[in-house]
């Protein structure tokens, strides 16, 4: 073939240009350590780096947020544990209370006093915040301070102050912590303090008065009942069509005639009605509360019972309603109220003193185990946020790693394409001199 | 005999001489582009006829060749028109390339770093801090839209320019090829000989007009040539030019389209014609890859704007405003309207206008009562339902449609053996995801019915004016809407063949803005949902009713000052809703089936979903009679971050092109796109570059010089040149023989 002069530099400098552009990629690709410099050299690849990268992102951001949540969920945390501690003062103060052998009213009044700077020391808690001026258990009404007395609202016996009220709402804050999780990360004041329910969580028993006037005269103390069938509870409720707390429900009435005593249940959400027949009564036996036929029409099943021990007099009555919800500052309240009683007279019985002081006793331990499943709810959240954290540290490292596999660069093979590439140009530039230096006009 | 000795001995002289020239010639332009190496062609003169026999007479030069083949010269030609387009086309798409490439300047750290700080406006709500990072950081990201917009709008201005200059070299060429075409007959008609250098100049200038677009030529008789680009569009006829123009597109202003200077003026050429070389090669790039990039982004522009301000909408911010407060900013982020452009020959004087809107549901049914019998034709698709009554035929037909589509029938007169329209609507009516297109549209009327053209697959929709209902031009909006993402209105009439061009994303990036009231105070956030649920202290059922949501359709009236309450009664199991708005359905979903009552009482079963005028909420557990919910304003929930919450987690989910891609894979696939492009471009181009060095190669081997060749040429001619004068001696020592015995 016949070859042309400018043929054989062109054919050189061609040569010589391949071999330099190929080394100045190589080169950059070794100086920045990345094998897709831009998108082209690996479109699939440029493509999934940005998805892997943002994914990465994300996940990095709801480790941020576990961090967040962890520390939210520790600060109400410490506030519970410390609510706890208050609680457990103020229950060993109303037990040693209730041995009304031993103490005198003027015992009793110091003991009320006591409870008395307990109870501003739980609203202190209960408006604590959170460090960055929002207040921990106000819901979503961060700056609104959740708890205090309510001027407005009308005092409720036995308490003797007003009531503390709560200002703040249901709301739940909630962080993102995983793809799929939002994490409540603040309790509300309403679900910590305000949303306990009375007596043993399904009723709320008590003293009814004397039907003659006046309160129960005889010494029958009434236990908190227990419900053995929940659903039969339900039911029957919900046939009576109860409201709470605006009537009472059932009503245990005993008569003393000829030295027998015995009772019968009354349903008092309207006019009172017997609903069971007369029953001889033994002291600290079971009262299984359901209606008899006759006198009521049908046979209704509370699935429930209470125990009275003690020996009440005629006419002495004992109610069960359906629980509600009474807060914890108003069992205190109830319980400083009845504390400053003076108790001993006709009017206010040593025994009605046992059982109102037993039936917010148990108001007590209602708060309690409310603080308790709170408490669970956030020890639980704490440590899922260590396991989503440890998931998502795992999540990083693989996520860098698919990064590292798309776009990083194999230097081994890099540096030794480099080598051969440069041995390449090297053979080019001494072949073009050679080549080049060649010509007939040397010899003429 | 002497004589002819003489002569014979000069022919040769002669011959060598010229052949000497011409092998100079070659020597000194053997670096001139376009140079043909020449020879000479010698030829013995006639010779003597003599009773001997013919007596050679020496030699003369017929005539000077150039070494040229124009087969393998229109080889070369085509080789490097393609070639040309695609080292453009390189050179402009490598710059897109390497703008998304860049790790840092990409809209990704941007996006990644805007969602960062709504997440920490998610967790700490009620803090200004948080929510002044969660604006800045809005606003590097609209910065980064707007800054590669910017540097796009500048690649549409480099096309521009260099379609100008590149349009005023080919006219150039032409010109010259014109006056060449003219040398040309004039050197050769004179002495019929080639005029080779003339033939190389003009060959040369045909080359270089195929780097800038890919010309035919065809020769005439008389020599001169005839240049064509396109599918026989003339640029040169002999003598005669063409001129050439890149002029504002009658369609867009701001893109220049080649054309043909005409005795009427200008002639806009389709860009389909013009093909090869560096005006293709630029052609092409907008069209196929600039458009793309800059439509993609703002597509990206659009659809982040329109579904954070769809979320953004449904909040409280921390003065405890929503919707339907005067003061409440319902928009986070500022964008402008799709572009429409009036084709500058329309002279009727319309007015189109295009608007973004909300993907909708054409939810056109006709409910007919057959002797009875209810049946339901939906007449986008023709599906048929039908059932005994009308509640049995809501049920069934409730339980096909999609869930964010509502079709209430309850209510509706049909009289037997009649039929009547009903009405759907959509559940979600606002821009939580967009089917925004990466296209521009052409609107064109022909005298009868408007057509709709997507530009980048020529997908039509039109108005159909014999059909029965007509389709009309808001049908056609309505559909568009649908199915594209933005509705349009035409103010005034067309005239036939007018047409105007849609560009619903174009600008989408460069007029993306945080909005300034939003900006300018961070507290406008809505980061807070406008509702709250609350449970009554007195409840003894363990009912509990989840924290509630507003969606699409929620506004200030959809909750009374005192709230919703809902009371459960255990006698019938029926919850009343006390307060809902007059007028509005209630939808109650159980175990995923929608039934719609019109309230005031619904059936509570556990999980029971309840929605209403855009509040949502759902109560799991049991409930005791006279059990209390209610749903009230969110007043003073400033710690509250669940509307910042689901605008965070606008980031993953899937809110572009009609739900199948997030904002971050809508972007991976254009930078996918683009790679995929500009490799592919390399790799052509590559390839393409191998052709035209191997055509190059071909012609050089035959048409090129070689300086050992003409070395050798020299020396050969040389010592012909001394052989004959070497006889003219001896030529004139038999001269001077025959005087010497003369004297």
């Amino acid at each position: 073939m016949r070859i042309s002069t400018s043929q054989i530099f062109d054919a050189g400098t061609l040569g010589i240009q391949n071999g330099q552009s190929g080394l100045y990629k190589l080169q950059n690709q070794l100086s920045t350590g990345r094998r897709v410099l831009t998108p082209q050299d690996d479109p699939v690849a440029a493509a999934q780096a940005l998805v892997v990268t943002q994914t990465r992102g994300v996940n990095q951001q709801h480790m941020d947020n576990q961090g967040q949540a962890k520390s939210q969920l520790g600060l109400v945390d410490s506030q519970l544990s410390s609510l706890v501690n208050v609680l457990q003062v103020v229950r060993e103060r109303v037990v040693q209370a209730g041995n009304t052998g031993t103490l005198s009213q003027s015992d009793r009044a110091a003991i009320a006093t006591e409870l008395q700077s307990r109870l501003s020391e739980i609203v202190g808690i209960a408006n604590s915040d959170n460090g960055v001026g929002e207040y921990l258990f106000s819901g979503y009404k961060g700056n609104v301070r959740p708890f205090a007395v309510d001027g407005s609202a009308l005092v409720v016996p036995p308490a003797t102050t007003k009531p503390v009220a709560y200002f703040g709402d249901d709301g739940e804050r909630l962080l993102q912590v995983s793809s799929s999780r939002q994490m409540a990360v603040s309790a509300a004041g309403s679900d910590v303090f305000m949303n306990v329910k009375q007596g043993n969580g399904t009723f709320v028993t008590g003293t009814g008065g004397n039907t003659a006037g006046g309160i129960n005269q005889g010494a029958a103390s009434v236990d908190a009942g227990s419900v053995q069938d929940p659903q039969k509870w339900q039911a029957a409720i919900n046939s009576f069509g109860w409201v709470a707390p605006t009537n009472p429900a059932l009503q245990v009435r005993f008569s003393v005639a000829a030295g027998v005593t015995s009772y019968q249940l009354y349903d008092v959400s309207g006019a009172p009605v017997a609903i069971s027949s007369s029953t001889p009564y033994v002291s600290g036996q079971a009262i299984s509360m359901a209606s008899t036929n006759p006198p009521a029409a049908t046979v209704t099943d509370f699935g429930s019972q209470m125990i009275v021990q003690g020996q009440p007099a005629n006419n002495d009555t004992f109610t069960i309603m359906p629980s509600t919800k009474q807060s914890l500052f108003q069992t205190m309240q109830n319980l400083i109220g009845i504390l400053t009683s003076p108790i001993g007279s006709s009017t206010y019985t040593s025994t009605q003193f046992s059982n109102d002081l037993s039936a917010e006793l148990t108001n007590l331990d209602q708060s309690f185990a409310n603080i308790a499943r709170v408490q669970v709810q956030v020890g639980t959240k704490l440590q899922e946020i260590d396991s989503l954290g440890s998931a998502s540290s795992d999540l990083d490292i693989q996520y860098q790693a698919t990064l590292s596999g798309l776009q990083d660069l194999d230097y081994a093979k890099a540096i030794s394409d480099f080598m051969s590439q440069q041995m390449n140009l090297e053979a080019a530039q001494k072949s073009f001199a050679q080549v080049s230096g060649l010509s007939l006009f040397n010899y003429l | 005999m002497g004589t002819g000795l003489l002569s014979s001995a000069i022919s040769g002289m002669q011959g060598a001489q010229i052949a000497l020239q011409t092998a100079q010639h070659n020597i000194t332009n053997q670096n001139t582009p376009g140079f043909n190496r020449q020879r000479t062609v010698q030829t013995t003169n006639i010779a003597m006829l003599t009773g001997a026999g013919f007596i050679g007479q020496g030699s003369h030069v017929s005539t000077v060749d150039r070494m040229y083949d124009s087969f393998l010269g229109n080889q070369v030609n085509s080789a490097q028109t393609t070639s040309s387009e695609l080292s453009t086309y390189y050179t402009q798409i490598a710059q897109i390339d390497n703008m998304l490439a860049d790790p840092n300047s990409g809209l990704s750290p941007a996006l990644q770093s805007f969602f960062t700080g709504v997440q920490q406006v998610a967790a700490n709500p009620a803090q200004l801090p948080s929510r002044q990072a969660m604006t800045s950081s809005a606003q590097s990201l609209v910065a980064r839209f707007q800054g590669i917009e910017a540097r796009l709008s500048q690649m549409y201005e480099d096309v521009n320019t260099q379609l100008s200059t590149e349009v005023a070299t080919v006219n150039s060429y032409a010109k010259q090829i014109a006056e060449l075409n003219q040398s040309i007959v004039i050197a050769q008609s004179s002495i019929n000989q080639p005029a080779n250098d003339l033939l190389d100049q003009r060959d040369q200038l045909v080359s270089e007009l195929n780097k800038l677009i890919k010309v035919t030529t065809t020769t005439n008789s008389d020599g001169s040539f005839n240049v064509f680009f396109g599918t026989g569009q003339q640029l040169v006829v002999g003598a005669q030019v063409m001129t050439m123009t890149a002029k504002p597109s009658t369609a867009d202003p701001s893109r220049f389209a080649v054309g043909l200077g005409n005795a009427g003026g200008n002639q806009e050429l389709p860009e389909s014609l013009i093909t090869g070389g560096s005006i293709g090669g630029l052609l092409k790039f907008r069209s196929e890859s600039l458009d793309r990039t800059a439509n993609d982004l703002g597509r990206n522009a659009a659809s982040l704007a329109l579904t954070f301000n769809a979320q953004q909408a449904l909040g409280q911010d921390l003065l405890g405003q929503s919707t339907g407060d005067t003061n409440f900013a319902s928009d986070f982020f500022k964008i402008s309207s799709p572009t429409v452009l009036s084709n500058s020959r329309n002279t009727s004087g319309a007015v189109l206008t295009a608007t973004l809107a909300a993907p909708s549901i054409d939810g056109r049914y006709t409910l007919a009562n057959v002797a009875g019998t209810y049946s339901l034709t939906r007449q986008s698709d023709g599906s048929v339902w039908s059932g005994a009554s009308l509640a049995a035929l809501q049920t069934t037909v409730q339980a096909a449609l999609p869930a964010n589509e509502l079709l209430v029938l309850t209510g509706a007169t049909v009289a037997a053996g009649s039929s009547t329209q009903v009405l759907s609507s959509a559940a979600d009516s606002a821009n939580f995801y967009t089917k925004l297109t990466n296209s521009d549209y052409r609107l064109s009327y022909d005298g009868t019915n408007h057509t709709l053209t997507r530009l980048t697959d020529g997908k039509q929709w039109a108005t159909n004016a014999s059909a029965l209902p007509p389709k009309t031009f808001a049908d056609l909006s309505a559909e568009v809407a649908g199915s594209d993402g933005f509705s349009f209105a035409l103010v005034g009439a067309m005239n036939a063949g007018e047409s105007f061009v849609i560009r619903p994303v174009a600008e989408a990036a460069r007029n993306l803005v945080v909005n300034p009231t939003v900006a300018g105070d961070a507290r406008l956030i809505a980061a807070g949902m406008p509702i709250r649920t609350t449970t009554a202290l007195t409840n003894s059922g363990s009912g509990k009713i989840s924290a509630g949501e507003a969606f699409s359709g929620f506004s200030a009236t959809s909750l009374p000052a005192a709230g919703i309450t809902l009371t459960y009664a255990s006698g019938t199991g029926l919850l009343t809703l006390t307060g809902v708005p007059a007028g509005a359905n209630i939808s109650v979903t159980v175990g995923g089936n929608t039934t719609v009552y019109p309230g005031p009482t619904v059936p509570y079963s556990s999980g029971t979903q309840i929605s209403f005028a855009g509040v949502s909420f759902e109560i799991n557990g049991i409930l005791s009679n006279g059990d209390s919910f209610s749903i009230v304003k969110n007043t003073a929930g400033v710690s509250d971050g669940r509307n910042a919450l689901a605008l965070g987690s606008l980031q993953t989910q899937n809110t572009m092109s009609g739900k199948t891609a997030s904002f971050q894979t809508a972007y991976a696939q254009l930078v996918s796109d683009v790679g995929n492009k500009t490799r592919q471009i390399a790799v052509t181009g590559e390839a393409q570059l191998a052709l035209l060095k191997q055509s190059q190669a071909a012609r050089e081997s035959l048409s090129g010089v070689n300086l050992d060749e003409e070395a050798a040429n020299l020396i050969r001619y040389q010592q012909a040149y001394q052989a004959s004068a070497k006889s003219l001696q001896i030529g004139t020592n038999l001269f001077d023989t025959l005087l010497g015995i003369m004297s």
